[in-house]
């Protein structure tokens, strides 16, 4: 029995090396590519190699709210204050059971109009549409069925005037000059049909008129964390996959699109949670089954802000929708995987994916079973595997440590001590267990899973301070 | 053993990148700190020159020995900038010409010293000369020389910037020659960016659009099409020409398309018929003719062009209908003419027009509907 055991560890020992080993080596390449890139950024915008005229792409921004009556007016008051010129904002209320649409027609004195709108790709009916012209820019509230965020999504692509389209959540703010720098890849670029922008937790930041004025670590513990894993997770790793147009992943917080090529590939899948990643692989499978020459980027500068959740149990439910969507992306799309025709897309991307984010959770959930069952067989050298899970969470936390400071270098932004003292305090323990905890979050999150059932995501929403 | 060896990797990877961390948070503070004072230094200096140019004394010449020795260095240029956009904003604009006219040959200098450099050197070189070292008044050929230079440099930014720059010294052979090299195929300059680039053009706005017509054939299909929307923004006197692209199967839908619009800004009564025709072709491929040819006729009177857009709302494409709608609301139709439309049988040509009017009825009251 005993070798048996003996046999099972030594193989579970040479997988987790492996796996550790490609974990570590690629958080590694993405932390300095993506740190290189930033200050890459930072010498061209010093240098001035930065398109600064004043070159408008016309863009439509949608906006898809449900039960968003405590943001809703300030989300708009902010889209309003942008420094661009050339935008029109579309609110999709899909069905909202509070007061979403009632606010926005009282408070920007919308009129009911008899608008047609076309179906270029499929959603819910409209139940009325109503605009105003006495802002900066024209603004359409569209109240619809409830269908899903995706649902709402086409419907604002299906109402929007512009070519280009750049979807967002109702409760976060882009910054004053969001628009301008995302679509600069575009001018930069012949062939771009989507561009992510960067996601930031505005916990801790105050913004005026879409301009941060103050910029701390959150207050509490757990956005704190989440500062600092975005940095590491999510920027570092989207600068990576940019340098080879890998990107299979736009947050749905921010992110800018090609109307007639989302159009042509079938617009949003309103039967999936993920509905931000699936259109992406889409964009990747439509242009590359129809030869079509395109480029998919990140815009590191362009930024949105948004509310982390403060409390456990939201952030739990966020993580679970975004497993599901996860799963059903790479599940509906899995025969790109390793398949020649889709480039790198197929072998790194939806290799990263497949392990280091769909399966990971269930391998470290494996990996800490077999701990346990190794220390009640007595199999395991104590000292060494504490030894090994500290070099682990401290290999992981200087890295987020890196990617944090190459974003708060390279946009000039101060800290203070206090700060910086959180931050270095707080790396270790996002590693060490906010991770743990959100890798049996997402291990769990397909229990009771039931395909073609969506809904939005209810976080508790907290009004946007906008002055 | 082996897995020590990797432990220790890790450990050498996360002590490079603390030291990495630290010293650069450290080069960072200094760097600020020393370009602070830099700056401090060139803007007194500036500010002496200037002092110097209201007395009507020549400028120092240990300030141009100054200008000649340390500009080579691109973060000394990057705070004689900072401290030159301070200085002339204060300053009277002929004095500020004064000091550009004799730092001139040492500006020339370094235009020849930059343009050998690293090409996000050569682009911030190049927009220095778009900003300040560029005066209609001062059109010095060794400088348009350089910035054509600089215009075949493989950089966006070095490239858009030299136009810039040579679009405000309003020599029309030297942006056409420059057009040229932009042309070449090896980076990508988007054609708004190209478009609204000659509409800054500083010289003779008809002499340009000349030369740019008698060169046209050899300019790429992207370059034409930056071209043509350029001179359908400045003149109606090209209809002819236009109307032949219009009317060229074999050139490019993008330039046949800019031609319509060129129709819609500018009447020419020969071109009805061929906007008619468009309007009135069902091919669905050719939809976009038909969605800019209705939007043109919008400007155009007479019976045929009623009852065309009258067709047109009918269409099965949404963008036609739309365009019809527009364009029988530009014609100011009594409710009476449309009525047709209002109350025929087509729900989707009905509900067209009545959103185009009670948009139109919103607009007109400033947006509020009252």
């Amino acid at each position: 029995m005993m070798d048996a055991y003996k046999t099972f560890f030594e193989y579970v020992g040479i997988f987790f090396i492996i796996y550790l080993i490609g974990y570590a080596s690629f958080l590694f390449l993405s932390v300095a590519v993506g740190s290189s890139a930033l200050y890459q950024t930072k010498r061209r915008n010093r240098l001035k190699n930065e398109l600064l005229g004043d070159y408008y792409v016309p863009v439509s921004v949608i906006v898809p709210a449900y039960n968003e009556e405590v943001t809703i007016e300030a989300s708009i008051r902010s889209l309003l204050a942008l420094d661009y010129k050339l935008y029109e904002i579309i609110v999709v209320d899909d069905g909202s059971r509070d007061n979403t649409s009632a606010i926005v027609q009282e408070v920007f004195q919308m009129h009911h109009v008899n608008r047609p709108i076309q179906r270029k790709v499929p959603c819910q009916p409209e139940e009325a549409v109503y605009e105003a012209y006495n802002q900066k820019v024209p603004i359409t509230l569209i109240r619809k069925k409830n269908g899903g965020k995706a649902d709402a999504l086409n419907m604002g692509i299906n109402a929007s005037k512009y070519p280009y389209f750049i979807c967002m959540d109702a409760d976060s703010v882009l910054q004053h000059d969001s628009l301008e720098k995302i679509v600069r890849p575009v001018l930069e670029e012949g062939n771009v049909v989507a561009v992510g922008g960067a996601v930031r937790p505005a916990n801790g930041t105050k913004i005026e008129n879409g301009r941060v004025v103050s910029y701390h670590m959150p207050n509490k513990v757990l956005p704190c964390m989440q500062v600092l894993e975005y940095d590491r997770s999510f920027l570092a790793a989207r600068i990576l996959f940019d340098k080879f147009n890998g990107s299979i992943i736009i947050s749905g917080a921010f992110g800018l699109f090609k109307k007639s090529v989302v159009a042509d590939a079938g617009g949003y899948d309103a039967n999936t949670m993920g509905e931000d990643m699936e259109l992406v692989v889409k964009l990747h499978v439509f242009c590359r089954e129809h030869n079509l020459p395109y480029r998919i980027r990140y815009a590191t500068d362009a930024i949105c802000w948004t509310q982390a959740p403060e409390f456990l149990r939201d952030l739990r439910k966020q993580r679970k929708r975004w497993h599901i969507g996860l799963y059903q992306s790479m599940k509906n799309h899995r025969r790109i995987f390793a398949n020649t025709k889709y480039g790198l897309v197929g072998f790194v991307s939806y290799l990263y994916f497949l392990i280091y984010e769909l399966l990971s959770p269930y391998i470290e959930v494996f990996g800490l079973f077999t701990v346990v069952l190794a220390f009640a067989v007595d199999l395991i050298n104590v000292p060494f595997m504490i030894l090994f899970f500290f070099i682990y969470v401290i290999y992981s936390a200087v890295l987020s440590l890196t990617a944090f400071f190459s974003r708060i270098h390279t946009i000039d932004l101060k800290l203070t001590a206090a700060d910086v003292i959180k931050a270095i305090g707080l790396c270790a323990l996002e590693v060490s267990c906010l991770r743990l905890i959100l890798a049996w979050t997402r291990a769990t999150a397909l229990i009771g899973y039931k395909k073609g059932k969506q809904s939005w995501g209810s976080i508790e929403r907290k009004k946007i301070e906008f002055k | 053993m082996k897995v020590e060896i990797v432990i220790y990797i890790y450990g050498a990877v996360c002590a490079s990148m603390i030291v990495f961390n630290i010293i650069y948070n450290i080069l960072l503070r200094r760097r600020e700190v020393l370009s602070d004072q830099r700056y401090g230094r060139i803007r007194v200096q500036l500010e002496e020159q200037f002092r110097r140019i209201r007395k009507q004394e020549r400028i120092g010449e240990n300030h141009l020995k100054f200008l000649r020795r340390k500009l080579r260095r691109v973060n000394i240029l990057i705070s004689y900038e900072r401290a030159l956009r301070v200085v002339t904003k204060k300053n009277p604009k002929e004095e500020v010409e004064a000091y550009f006219l004799q730092v001139e040959p040492v500006i020339l200098y370094l235009a020849a010293v930059y343009s050998k450099r690293e090409k996000m050197q050569a682009g911030y070189f190049a927009y220095f000369l778009s900003e300040y070292a560029v005066k209609k008044e001062r059109p010095i050929d060794s400088m348009q020389k350089v910035l054509l230079v600089y215009a075949s440099k493989d950089n966006l930014y070095c490239r858009v910037n030299a136009l810039k720059a040579l679009y405000h010294f309003g020599n029309v052979e030297n942006v056409i020659a420059a057009l040229k090299i932009q042309d070449d195929g090896k980076i990508y300059i988007n054609q708004k960016i190209l478009t609204e680039g000659l509409l800054t053009f500083q010289g003779d706005h008809d002499a340009l659009i000349h030369r740019l017509w008698e060169d046209f054939s050899s300019f790429s299909d992207h370059t034409k099409l930056a071209v043509l929307n350029y001179i359908r923004f400045k003149t109606g006197d090209y209809k002819e020409e236009f109307y032949e692209i219009m009317t060229n199967e074999k050139a490019d839908k993008e330039l046949r398309l800019s031609a319509v619009r060129y129709f819609g800004k500018y009447i020419y009564p020969p071109a009805l018929d061929h906007l008619l025709e468009f309007v009135l072709d069902h091919d669905p491929s050719r939809w976009e003719y038909a969605t800019v040819a209705v939007s043109s006729l919008g400007r155009y009177e007479g019976e045929k062009v009623i009852q065309a857009l009258k067709d047109a709302i009918h269409s099965p494409n949404w963008y036609v209908r739309y365009g019809a709608a527009q364009a029988l609301e530009a014609h100011h139709l009594q409710y009476s003419e449309l009525f047709d439309i209002v109350n025929g049988s087509d729900r989707y040509a009905r509900e067209m027009m009545i959103y185009r009017l009670e948009s139109q009825a919103i607009q007109a009251a400033g947006g509020d509907g009252t």
